[in-house]
């Protein structure tokens, strides 16, 4: 077991891999009653086809990841996790996004035999054709519930839009008629493919022993084989947004808009968690609360609720922006006139980082965000960061300004909603 | 955690010693019966408090002091809580050991200058800034269908009783906007700082005597009397046929919400009998709706029910298609029956006392939790924690269908999405 100090937070990080390849990450807390454990596996929507244990190559419907990680919850004894959790008060739940799909429980009791049954259930897949027939019903209403979302079809479209090839044009849960012809097969497939151990990682935080966690793990799981590591087909995504402008219409009272800024970021000399910083540090200065856009717009009475964000891939990030407004072409303007005339002060440079850091130090008393942000780093950049702290400190303004100059704030996408 | 309430004439404070957390969390709760033609002002003045103060005259400003005070966080809300509206200042900033000496200090006089020093001129507030917040809360209500769940809620509340607080809207109304100026905020704002209740939360790790003399330092409000109205709201009498109503959307899902009012409870009943009984309904996803609503039938992805114990009500909720309208209704009102003729087993009962008493013991690990405990435990006269965890040990099965035999399925709203969208 590997001892990770993680500094200017006071806490020690354990982490271990077993020899199949599941790496472990436990951060035991002293003060705490409550824990929170989660065990994921690197897969995602993005995966759209892949070569498959026969070696052939096989494309499942659209929303399978998804679908997979709803069927984890039959059991052949017929009964589920929630009713097991139940039994000791836990709660447990599940998630799939884009590059992974997690399993979680997280409660103040039973640990040992909470975090047996979570390794139990997650490699003891129990797929009938009657149990998948049963859940397209209900995966069919969750699909409705977001499309329902004025927003959410929003980015959708705006997904759409930037993306020519990559997966992150469609929606994770994929779609109605997509999901109603998935088989117990296709299941089978997928998880035979992507649940193996070394494609695999637990992380935990909260109270435990880790040494006693780590022997739960090890008798349940070091038997596990390895597994052979599924060759995904790879795609290639070109720089150029796939379409410029767009109007949809939704059910909304108030338009809205979405840019997506899509940028190449091949040549930025950054590593993946640096150019990441960078990247939200110019857009929280751009867009952010206390930024001049943010003041201008709205006195001009033009912007209500904005939302931004960036996405990162390999090679190309793209930003986020989405708003309302009662003047949708004032507002885009507004914005373009941002992308080009970018300017960024100093001193907003150094608020934010004293912003960042106070987050980072606050986010040590919740179990769960820690958790999460412990979850990012690990599948993004497949490891934690012991010295965030110390990356943000040491940001510097000139790096700052010479991303800027290497951004083209050309390439974009917009998409209008207007009332139906 | 160590609780010292303390009565200061004018208002309470309530210090709540705790070392596990890094940073130190302030509420400043307004409180006063609730009156629907002034809920639009309150949500109003609010708003306002939070674009400027007479020192920092802009948002913009505001942010930047914020955020030089290592991320001070900053937030304002309003909420119904029985006959009650309730308005919340909070404040939570890191402890002086990890930003600087005095930094929580500046953070306690940002939140003063916030709720005490507006941005006024003559006894009016400013009329470009009420301007923007009328135009920002115009925005926003005629956005209310954009979340259905929500919308549904709303339309639920004002079917079942529209001259009930339990129908008021929190958000306020389109209808009022209009009559609101810059003179009628001020008075508004001037009474809720002059004649509401006050209660003052601080969580965290600091010394009660240090606490205290800055608290008395920087809160000072006029003597007022203590509230009578009770909280807890008295619902109107059960209707004797049941009352179903629908409205169309644009949607491709339906919302169903069921009001389901609660009559003549024991205070064991409020406390501990229906909360569990609740949870074995439809607590979450070991409940009876889960299990044969959504698993059994494949009806929802979403089904929940709600136990509101000032309210007097349990709501039911769920996300269906409008095909599957009558056959959802008709499970749910065989699972009600169910709870009422105890049909559920001793392992149900003993899943969600286990629950709750979980929740109890880890309730010291969340600041909000810790607060609204404290504010619950007033309102509804609580027994301390350990006692009311003895407590639920000790219910039994014919205490839960006793009290679930005082709940009666009163108010059907159907929010019908009628989009026939394949994908």
């Amino acid at each position: 077991m590997k001892k990770i100090n993680l500094k200017n937070i006071d806490m020690t990080l354990y982490t271990e891999v077993l020899s199949n390849g599941l790496e472990i990450y436990m951060l035991p807390y002293k003060n705490k009653k409550n824990y929170y454990v989660t065990f994921a596996t690197r897969y995602g929507s993005d995966v759209l086809e892949f070569t498959d244990i026969n070696r052939k190559s096989y494309r499942p419907p659209l929303g399978i990841a998804h679908f997979l990680e709803h069927k984890m919850f039959e059991e052949a004894s017929g009964e589920d996790p929630f009713t097991f959790y139940a039994k000791s008060g836990t709660d447990c739940n599940a998630a799939t996004s884009f590059d992974s799909t997690q399993y979680m429980f997280w409660g103040n009791k039973n640990f040992n035999k909470n975090l047996e049954y979570l390794l139990r259930f997650v490699t003891h897949p129990y797929f009938t054709d009657q149990n998948v027939k049963k859940e397209k019903g209900i995966i069919a209403e969750e699909i409705k519930m977001y499309r329902d979302y004025p927003d959410y079809k929003l980015e959708l479209k705006l997904r759409e839009n930037l993306y020519k090839n990559h997966p992150r044009r469609l929606d994770i849960a994929g779609t109605v008629s997509e999901i109603n012809k998935i088989t117990k097969d296709d299941l089978y497939t997928c998880y035979n493919s992507f649940y193996v151990p070394s494609n695999m990682f637990i992380l935990m935080t909260g109270n435990f022993d880790p040494l006693i966690a780590l022997e739960v793990i090890r008798n349940e799981l070091d038997s596990n084989k390895k597994g052979k590591i599924t060759k995904i087909k790879k795609i290639t995504e070109p720089i150029k947004v796939n379409k410029e402008k767009d109007v949809i219409k939704g059910n909304i009272e108030i338009p809205k808009i979405a840019i997506g800024l899509k940028i190449s970021t091949k040549d930025m000399g950054l590593d993946d968690l640096e150019l990441s910083l960078y990247l939200n540090m110019l857009t929280t200065i751009m867009f952010g609360d206390s930024s001049l856009f943010k003041e201008k717009v709205r006195e001009k009475k033009i912007l209500n609720g904005l939302s931004v964000g960036w996405e990162n891939l390999e090679d190309i990030s793209t930003f986020y922006i989405q708003a309302s407004s009662i003047k949708p072409d004032e507002l885009i303007d507004e914005i373009l006139n941002e992308f080009n005339n970018i300017t960024v002060d100093e001193s907003s440079f150094n608020r934010i980082k004293k912003v960042w850091i106070s987050r980072e130090i606050r986010n040590v008393d919740d179990i769960e965000e820690m958790a999460d942000s412990l979850y990012y780093d690990i599948l993004k950049y497949r490891k934690v960061i012991p010295n965030k702290i110390d990356i943000i400190k040491n940001m510097k303004f000139k790096v700052l300004k010479d991303i800027v100059k290497k951004i083209n704030f050309k390439n974009y996408s917009i998409v209008k909603m207007n009332k139906e | 955690m160590k609780i010292l309430n303390k009565d200061l004439g004018s208002y309470k404070l309530h210090l709540i010693n705790t070392d596990k957390f890094k940073t130190i969390t302030i509420k400043v709760l307004f409180h006063t019966p609730i009156k629907k033609e002034e809920i639009t002002k309150r949500v109003l003045v609010t708003n306002l408090l939070l674009q400027s103060s007479k020192k920092y005259d802009s948002r913009r400003k505001l942010t930047i002091e914020s955020e030089d005070l290592y991320s001070a966080e900053i937030g304002i809300g309003n909420q119904r809580l029985g006959n009650y509206i309730t308005t919340s200042f909070n404040l939570q900033v890191l402890m002086d050991k990890y930003t600087e000496e005095n930094n929580l200090e500046k953070s306690i006089l940002f939140l003063n200058e916030i709720i005490f020093n507006p941005d006024v001129d003559n006894k009016s507030f400013k009329k470009e800034k009420v301007d923007f917040v009328k135009h920002d809360l115009m925005v926003k209500l005629n956005s209310i269908k954009e979340t259905p769940s929500g919308y549904a809620s709303i339309k639920l509340g004002e079917m079942f009783d529209s001259k009930s607080p339990f129908s008021y809207r929190i958000i306020g109304y389109i209808d009022d906007i209009d009559k609101i100026d810059e003179y009628n905020l001020y008075e508004s704002y001037l009474e809720m700082i002059n004649t509401d209740y006050v209660d003052i939360f601080v969580v965290g790790d600091f010394d009660n005597k240090e606490m205290l003399t800055l608290i008395k330092k920087y809160f000072k409000f006029k003597k007022i009397k203590k509230p009578k109205k009770s909280y807890i709201l008295k619902n109107r009498n059960p209707r004797l046929k049941r009352y179903f109503s629908k409205e169309e959307i644009d949607n491709s899902q339906s919302i169903l919400a069921i009001a389901n009012p609660v009559y003549r409870l024991t205070k064991y009943e409020r406390d501990y009998a229906l909360p569990l009984g609740n949870l074995i309904f439809g607590g979450g996803a070991d409940s009876k709706l889960f299990k044969d609503v959504r698993e059994a039938n494949s009806l929802c992805y979403t089904i929940r029910s709600w136990f509101n114990k000032i309210d007097n009500m349990i709501i039911i909720k769920a996300g269906i298609d409008k095909v599957n309208y009558t056959k959802a209704i008709n499970i749910i009102s065989k699972k009600l029956d169910e709870m009422k003729k105890g049909k559920f087993s001793e392992d149900d009962i003993n899943n969600v006392k286990q629950e709750l008493i979980n929740g109890l013991e880890s309730l010291d690990e969340d600041e909000n939790a810790i607060i609204n405990d404290v504010i619950s435990s007033e309102i509804l006269d609580l027994d301390d924690v350990k006692t009311r965890i003895e407590t639920i040990k000790k219910v039994k099965k014919s205490d839960i269908v006793k009290a679930f035999r005082k709940v009666h399925m009163d108010t059907v709203f159907l929010l019908e999405g009628v989009l026939d969208e394949e994908n």
